[in-house]
């Protein structure tokens, strides 16, 4: 039929005239008509739809908690099952001993290994809703990469959602403090809160008086992402003796290689979960024109770190000690003498921090 | 190809209708979590005597909050967009014209977001944004497409190609720069997705509007016909033609804008669509424009479902279905047409 519509309508053909409707329906009535009969089906499923509003989640005793974003939450005084709608979220949960309440997490979930035998509900920015709802969560947990769309549909459902949004490592440990009072776990989150502080005071403690070094945090090469001002890993960094030489609101900037070129930061910090992939990909780095002119690059003041400090969980922690050992190895020297101020990391957090 | 008759036209849309449903069954049947089809018409039937209270939360969450409500939705989405498309493709006499491939999408979205960033907080701004969106662009391609006077076909289709180039590069550069938590979640929309549910309050103003635009543009279904044979020829023929080209315009303009606030720019449906209705049914506009609004409706359905659950739990957004699925189906419709 090619570029044209396939000549004139046959009822047409004769005079103009319209003559094959019967005279009795003018050509409007016959409007009228038809659309009520294409449309009639539609009705009449909007009819199921309508009779079906909002659920009503009923259980035994509940308690309502407000949330980090300051929605008020109704959940279950126990809560049983859990859905987790990103990968930090679920490795709190992992941390709190509460693996066997979660009841589903998402297909990036990967820490610790048991997380990745959870149903998965799909990813965090697009989980499917029939997923989440047939694992009967009484709880789900998301944060802020998590779509407000998202959190809004589940509202929509009745099923309750409480809202994370750590944009600090002390606001993720206060995450894992909200999320262990919502799961009922006083004492492990006392214990676990307490470490964390500890470590970071420590930390804090060796780090008096050094100067913070100037890094870039690079979170992709192709195109080159940094952090803004705001991320929780701009803090992760003050946090380990270090400050980002990318100073925007955005959160995950991509940076213009010759800005950088201009602030040539002292160290370039890379975070991998495979440290020999990182090193090939800086190789790689090395022979490109733009890269090879960053002193950092050229003197080998590379840090690796564990991809952990991606995660506001408690195994960033490790994390931002590990770039302080790397960044400061002098303030640790003194650390053998005084080992019993020292507090111990976390189990969990030792086998990750290969 | 045989006359229209009343009982032609009414058959024809009936077995559609009967299509329609069928898909719709088979879309509350299928998903992420398994239904069987059983457990399905004993529910439907619970619901029909009234007893809707019955029902397992789990299932009535499942079928009757998550699937339906994006499934009605869809039927809107692809009605309204097939019958765009078929409206775009008699006025400006030019079977590639579609609201994607005009820009008129873009223009929507454009005003959609730019409604977004200005009020975030009222709703109702989004639709009425893509709505003067939609308009102007039009207005902008008609303008761009005129050569001494006359729609040129080439230079229209040109004018749309480019305008929706320029239009998505400000979407751009609006999401790069502004780029924060709420403007994310339109990188999905953008692609044509049906997962996030028109706000209740807007529900039925959408409803009522496509209704209202496909009801507007049948109105003219008979001077269509004529108008394909060329403006002139219409206007000997009684066509008021400057009225038909106003409501059809605003109409067509109308349910792209709807269509595109609800669930982003969903391409193909609107070239495609009338296409094969044409080559199945003939082009007589009287038919041409339920069948489409059908056929519409059971495409989107139909791609929406797949787009649920090919890769289940994750979700893909049914623009890329459409497109995936429409390209080799138009070459083969062209082929057989050709034949």
């Amino acid at each position: 039929m090619g570029l044209n519509h396939g000549g004139i309508p046959h009822s047409i053909r004769n005079d103009g005239e319209v003559r094959v409707f019967p005279k009795w329906i003018g050509r409007r009535r016959v409007a009228v008509f038809q659309a009520i009969i294409s449309v009639l089906p539609l009705l009449l499923v909007g009819e199921f739809a309508s009779a079906h509003a909002a659920s009503q989640v009923s259980g035994p005793a509940t308690r309502s908690l407000t949330d980090e974003t300051g929605r008020l939450v109704k959940i279950p005084s126990d809560v049983k099952r859990v859905v987790s709608l990103a990968p930090n979220l679920t490795e709190i949960i992992f941390a709190l001993g509460k693996g066997d309440q979660l009841a589903g997490d998402t297909d990036f979930c990967d820490y610790p290994p048991a997380a990745k035998k959870k149903p998965h509900v799909g990813g965090p920015v697009n989980p499917n809703f029939e997923q989440i709802v047939a694992l009967k969560p009484d709880l789900i947990l998301a944060t802020s990469i998590n779509r407000r769309e998202t959190v809004n549909a589940l509202d929509r459902l009745g099923l309750p959602v409480f809202l994370t949004d750590p944009h600090s490592v002390d606001e993720m440990i206060a995450t894992v403090d909200h999320i262990g009072n919502a799961l009922n776990s006083v004492e492990t989150t006392a214990s676990l809160v307490s470490n964390l502080r500890a470590r970071l005071a420590d930390l804090d403690r060796r780090l008096i008086g050094t100067q913070p070094r100037r890094v870039l945090f690079i979170v992709w090469t192709d195109p080159l992402i940094s952090v803004g001002r705001d991320a929780f890993i701009a803090d992760a960094l003050r946090h380990a003796g270090a400050q980002s030489v990318v100073d925007t609101v955005e959160e995950w900037p991509r940076i213009n290689l010759e800005e950088i070129i201009k602030l040539q930061p002292e160290y370039l910090v890379f975070a991998s979960a495979h440290a020999g992939d990182t090193q090939h990909d800086i190789e790689a780095l090395r022979a490109r024109p733009g890269w090879r002119q960053l002193n950092a690059l050229r003197l080998g003041n590379i840090v690796v770190i564990s991809d952990a400090i991606n995660r506001p969980a408690p195994r960033m922690v490790d994390a931002i000690e590990q770039l302080a050992r790397a960044l400061h190895p002098e303030s640790f020297h003194t650390s053998s003498s005084s080992p019993a101020t020292t507090p111990q990391p976390i189990e969990e957090a030792c086998a990750c921090a290969r | 190809m045989r006359p229209l008759t009343v009982k032609r036209l009414l058959w024809t849309c009936g077995a559609l209708a009967a299509v329609l449903l069928a898909c719709v069954v088979l879309a509350l049947k299928l998903g992420a979590v398994p239904i069987s089809i059983t457990d399905l018409i004993v529910n439907l039937g619970r619901i029909a005597i009234g007893q809707s209270d019955q029902l397992p939360t789990e299932y009535r969450l499942i079928v009757f909050d998550l699937r339906l409500p994006r499934i009605l939705l869809g039927i809107l989405v692809g009605a309204a967009l097939s019958v765009a498309g078929a409206s775009f493709q008699a006025l400006l006499r030019n079977p590639l014209a579609d609201p994607f491939v005009l820009g008129v999408s873009s223009g929507a979205a454009l005003g959609s977001i730019l409604m977004l960033i200005i009020a975030p907080q009222i709703a109702v701004l989004s639709p009425v944004g893509a709505f003067l969106g939609a308009i102007a662009t039009i207005t902008a391609v008609y303008f761009l497409g005129r050569r001494d006077g006359q729609l040129d076909s080439t230079t229209l289709l040109l004018g749309g190609i480019i305008s929706a180039s320029f239009l998505s590069a400000i979407i751009m550069f609006l999401m790069t720069t502004l780029a924060g938590r709420d403007l994310r979640g339109m990188v999905f929309w953008l692609m044509g997705d049906l997962s996030t549910p028109v706000p209740a309050g807007l529900r039925w103003i959408f409803t009522a509007g496509l209704l209202i635009g496909i009801g507007a543009i049948y109105t003219t279904a008979a001077d269509l016909n004529l108008l394909l044979t060329g403006e002139r020829e219409a206007i000997h023929l009684g066509v008021d033609v400057t009225r038909v080209k106003l409501v059809v315009y605003v109409s067509a303009s109308l349910l792209t804008a709807l269509a595109v606030s609800a669930s982003g720019a969903i391409g193909y449906v609107g070239l495609l669509v009338p296409h094969a209705v044409r080559l199945i049914f003939g082009s007589d506009y009287r038919l041409l424009i339920p069948a489409s609004a059908l056929c519409g409706a059971i495409a989107i359905v139909l791609a929406d479902t797949l787009a649920r659950t090919v890769v289940a739990p994750t979700e893909l957004p049914v623009g890329a279905m459409t497109a995936m699925a429409g390209a080799p189906i138009f070459i083969y419709l062209l082929r057989r047409g050709l034949r």
